[in-house]
């Protein structure tokens, strides 16, 4: 456990420190004020407003807030996920972003075009976003095991054709929903009523089953690597392929297996996302939660838990931010807030320097 | 001149130096000679500038100095070559030589000066080196000579090496000691960090024993032996200088391994049979395919040709098909093929065998079993400390060895590949390494020894190939083993 602390400490502080530069951004172009009152609407906005729960008792103020976050962070632990299953095997999956627009692009379809009764249309919708996201992903690592190739480039140029091929391509030409009536329609058709998720709050919120498979992902892959034989294999060769190979172990499969993972769980952010919020394949995603993914796995420290963690946070930030605006302060600020956090985690050295300081400072005392 | 006065420097809990002080004259040639972990290299780090002390001064000429960088260190005149080279493998000799204080012209690096420059360095220290030769296409022996002309060309007048011969074969050791003799004789002061106790005694004016973080004798070689050293550097009366076991008694068993044309990269053509219950010794020198054969015979490398184990054919090895069909190997780099260094000592030893009782419960690891285990090989095996839940980044060298030997050999093996197994150790762990190798093959495993070590595989071995440029240029039975023919055999000369 404290050593799990210990872990997480440097993130924790450069979360820290990035909220604490921003605020002081704020503070200097719109006055101390200004930035306590905007920090203060992030903060309900992202984990409930429980000064006016108290204040009148009505559970939306904090039930809303939460459930957006939640929502939020469910896209973000999946992403996170991939990011870090492949991390784990001493890969970079940068094609998280392909990934999820292809899962997301296969759920539209399926919860559109295919017939099914209820749990089973949800589930089959979820199958196929993950497995196309996998299939997304096996091609770089094939490329990798059997010519070298790094994935760091295969996987980029596949987001552009991920681009090209479904919001270019596919959902403006022969996936585009019939316009129906005098309404102007973009993206695909709408899924069935039987492929939602279904929301866990009712209409108080959109927070929907989503969140609730983000959480159990993130701890079976915490089970899977710390508890299974396969996941101690993948540890041993991401931190020493020779070693493992020399072990017996067989790294390419490794590869393989692990970038199909990530490519699942890239695929499932986006059914998530389709099937939960957007209900259908929007014009453009929107948000980059398959880039996202990427520092919430460096922020997380690689950890499914570390992933989690960050994720629930930045995922309410994202939900707070847009209050920010009511006091003239841009919408963008936890991303920008999420992205120092990301450098300075980068900058891990820094924190590591210092915390070595302070302990030495401690241990002089005591 | 330089004095250490009272230094000590703790890691955690261990005190890895406590209250050394140490001179060293211009023009000396000292040795620092200790066991695995006696706090030598440390001692000598402190003077580099790379850890910083506890407690106690570095003087130069009598004037307290804070050493804080090794950059630090060399504008004081002290150089440091380690185990572990610092050179950029694909740029050249002159590049690496010069890099950090590069001549220039209008901006622009001079090679043909910084040529110049090196070449005039070598000839004046008596160093043959192509200055333009890239530095991955030297041998390793060559390698420590840039490093050490790199400290030179500085104008370094205290020159540390930390066991420069682990990585050479005799006859460049002998160079390298010729070498550094002149030079020292020309003023230069050389600290030779070493265990090797015959070098010692011919190479230094002067020795310093440490034990355990404490200096515990300085002796000049000509009042001392290497009994009274050994003694000194162990703390108990009993250890020897060469710790070899005992003469091998005769009897081997049916052929388990067969090779017939072996052949991959620098291997050519060898063909052998490794019997049940022998030890065989692979003698040559570095780079002459020994480790292509070991690699050969433990699947990590491809070959073509005929390998046969316990009479079936491989056409092809993997790995896990030889630990399946009970080979172990102890390779020559651990920490980049033995073990991974960021996971536990436990984690570590499950590594090849993680998918099978004890350490494994069907698709589950087993923690309790193989905590026990793990325990277990630790006492068995005397791997210090004893607690598994350690990096085995954190362990000493020579403790990380153990941990691989005992490792492959809880594997009951049949066969047993290993490359320099004591490279680098200290004698306990030298006589604990070579005491379970003959353990082995009186439980009738083949044992195939690859060693850069004559004296090594001479002690040990039932039969020796010499190798040459990939190729079996002698054969001899332990009766018939004469040094001196193996030496020429090794170079590849034809008698005379």
């Amino acid at each position: 456990m404290r050593e799990a602390l210990r872990r997480a400490l440097p993130s924790v502080l450069a979360i820290v420190a990035s909220l604490a530069a921003c605020f002081v951004a704020v503070g200097l172009t719109r006055g101390f004020g200004t930035a306590v009152d905007a920090f203060a609407a992030m903060l309900w906005g992202a984990f409930g407003d429980w000064p006016r729960f108290f204040d009148d008792g009505g559970s939306g103020a904090v039930l809303r807030p939460l459930g957006e976050a939640g929502t939020k962070a469910a896209l973000l632990t999946f992403t996170g996920l991939s990011v870090a299953v492949a991390f784990r095997v001493g890969l970079f999956n940068i094609g998280a972003q392909g990934q999820l627009m292809v899962g997301a692009v296969v759920a539209a379809v399926v919860g559109a075009q295919v017939e099914l009764p209820g749990v089973l249309h949800v589930a089959v919708c979820l199958g196929t976003a993950a497995a196309a996201g996998a299939l997304y992903a096996l091609g770089p690592a094939l490329l990798k095991r059997h010519r070298g190739v790094h994935e760091v480039i295969s996987t980029i140029m596949l987001n552009w054709v991920a681009v090209s091929l479904v919001e270019n391509w596919l959902v403006v030409g022969p996936l585009r929903a019939s316009a129906s009536g005098d309404n102007s329609i973009s993206g695909t058709a709408q899924v069935h009523p039987s492929a939602e998720l279904p929301r866990l709050l009712g209409d108080t919120s959109r927070l929907n089953l989503g969140f609730v498979l983000a959480l159990v992902a993130a701890a079976v892959t915490w089970w899977f690597l710390a508890r299974l034989k396969r996941g101690y294999e993948w540890r041993a060769v991401g931190l020493n392929p020779e070693a493992a190979r020399a072990a017996g172990i067989d790294v390419g499969r490794s590869v393989v297996h692990a970038m199909c993972l990530a490519g699942a769980f890239a695929g499932l952010a986006g059914a998530v996302l389709v099937l939960g919020t957007e209900l259908k394949y929007p014009a453009t995603l929107g948000a980059p939660y398959g880039f996202d993914g990427i520092a919430m796995a460096l922020i997380g420290g690689g950890h499914p838990l570390g992933v989690l963690g960050s994720a629930l946070f930045f995922g309410g930030l994202r939900a707070g931010g847009t209050r920010m605006q009511l006091f003239g302060v841009h919408k963008s600020f936890p991303e920008l807030i999420q992205g120092l956090a990301l450098l300075l985690v980068a900058a891990r050295y820094v924190w590591d320097r210092l915390l070595a300081r302070l302990a030495k400072k401690e241990a002089a005392r005591a | 001149m330089i004095e250490l006065a009272h230094i000590s420097k703790r890691f955690g809990a261990v005190a890895a130096l406590d209250d050394v002080s140490l001179r060293i004259e211009p023009g000396e040639r000292l040795a620092l000679i200790g066991e695995n972990g006696a706090g030598k290299s440390s001692l000598m780090n402190v003077l580099y500038g790379l850890y910083h002390p506890d407690a106690g001064e570095v003087r130069f000429d009598g004037r307290p100095v804070k050493v804080r960088t090794p950059a630090e260190a060399l504008a004081r005149g002290v150089g440091m070559v380690h185990q572990h080279f610092t050179l950029v493998p694909t740029l050249t000799v002159a590049e690496n030589v010069v890099l950090g204080a590069e001549p220039s012209r209008g901006g622009l690096l001079d090679l043909d000066a910084a040529v110049a420059q090196v070449q005039a360095s070598c000839r004046r220290f008596g160093f043959s080196v192509d200055a333009r030769a890239r530095v991955d296409s030297l041998t390793v022996g060559s390698q420590q000579k840039v490093e050490i002309v790199k400290a030179l060309h500085r104008g370094v007048k205290t020159l540390i090496l930390d066991e420069p011969t682990a990585v050479l074969t005799p006859q460049e050791a002998d160079e390298l000691f010729s070498v550094t003799r002149a030079l020292s004789e020309s003023g230069l002061a050389v600290v030779l960090i070493s265990h090797k106790l015959k070098e010692v005694l011919a190479f230094a004016t002067r020795l310093a024993v440490m034990r355990r973080g404490r200096k515990v004798a300085e002796v000049a070689p000509k009042d001392t032996t290497a009994e009274a050293l050994a003694a000194l550097m162990v703390g108990e009366g009993n250890a020897s200088d060469s710790p070899l076991p005992g003469p091998l008694p005769a009897g081997r068993g049916e052929v388990v391994l067969r090779a017939e044309r072996l052949a991959a990269d620098k291997l050519h053509d060898v063909s052998f049979s490794l019997h049940a219950g022998e030890v065989l010794g692979i003698a040559g020198v570095d780079g002459n395919g020994q480790r292509e054969l070991a690699e050969v015979l433990t699947g990590l490398r491809a070959f073509t040709g005929t390998l046969e184990l316990f009479g079936r054919r491989c056409a092809a090895l993997s790995p896990g098909e030889a630990r399946g069909l009970g080979v172990a190997h102890v390779p020559e780099d651990r920490l980049r093929r033995a073990v991974v260094a960021d996971m536990t000592v436990e984690e570590n030893v499950a590594l090849g065998r993680h998918g099978a009782p004890p350490f494994a419960k069907g698709p589950l690891i087993d923690f309790a079993g193989r905590r026990a285990r793990t325990a277990q090989l630790l006492d068995a095996h005397d791997v210090r400390p004893r607690d598994g839940t350690l990096r085995v980044g954190a362990l000493s060298g020579g403790n990380q060895q153990k941990l691989v030997v005992a490792r492959e050999l809880d594997a009951q093996p049949k066969v047993l590949v290993v490359v320099q197994p004591t490279r680098g150790l200290d004698i306990a762990a030298v006589a604990a390494v070579r005491a379970r190798i003959h353990d082995e093959r009186a439980r009738g495993c083949a044992v195939l020894l690859v060693s850069l070590d004559l004296d090594e595989v001479l002690a040990l071995s039932d039969r020796v190939l010499v190798f040459f440029e990939g190729r079996v240029t002698a054969e001899l039975d332990r009766a018939a083993f004469d040094e001196r023919l193996i030496g020429r055999r090794m170079l590849g000369v034809a008698d005379a």
